[in-house]
């Protein structure tokens, strides 16, 4: 529906949308229908995500008694289903020997907050705000 | 890619983080491949002048 600003508002739930995109890394955008974007990001982010473990990076548990590694699993979380079927495969442990096991660490949490990013830009989308 | 490799793995961080801003903050390709394309450069070349900036100083 066309809005005062001329922008179109897709007839979806928002908060819908917001937790489908959190879920599935661009499913928020495919939903309405910006698909090259939704594409993009189903790739890129799990992609990311999956490197991040493949260099040794780790899952960080839920302790807030330190709470950098609190928030770390926060972000972490945020990639959606990723996140949980690496913790089913027993994924995410980290080798902190490994050369590559700060960058792979890296690599996990922002590939968490860019879905996060992401599932908040489609909630705007659906809300008629972009 | 040698995954090991520091400068590797930094272009390859800063490719997928530049993809996902172009594609969240433009909406048109031509204009999320410029974003992207100057988001990529700045991310590696402020890396390698701060790295060579940090060069001289002691570990």
């Amino acid at each position: 529906m066309p809005s005062p600003s001329g922008r179109t508002t897709p007839a979806a739930n928002p908060y819908l949308v917001c937790a489908a995109a959190w879920a599935v890394p661009g499913a928020g955008h495919l939903w309405l229908g910006r698909y090259q974007k939704g594409l993009t990001l189903l790739v890129v982010l799990p992609l990311m995500f999956a490197v991040g473990l493949g260099i040794r990076g780790r899952i960080f548990p839920f302790q807030f008694d330190d709470l950098l590694v609190g928030l770390a699993a926060i972000a972490d979380l945020g990639i959606g289903l990723p996140y949980l079927v690496a913790r089913l495969a027993g994924a995410g442990a980290g080798e902190v020997i490994a050369i590559t096991y700060e960058y792979g660490n890296t690599y996990v949490i922002v590939a968490g907050l860019l879905n996060m990013l992401a599932a908040l830009d489609a909630f705007d989308i659906a809300m008629g705000r972009k | 890619m040698d995954t090991t490799s520091h400068l590797g793995l930094l272009v390859m961080f800063a490719a997928f983080v530049s993809i996902a801003f172009a594609v969240l903050m433009r909406d048109q390709p031509k204009e999320q491949l410029t974003f992207g394309a100057k988001l990529f450069g700045t991310f590696v070349g402020s890396a390698v002048l701060l790295g060579w900036l940090l060069y001289p100083l002691p570990l």
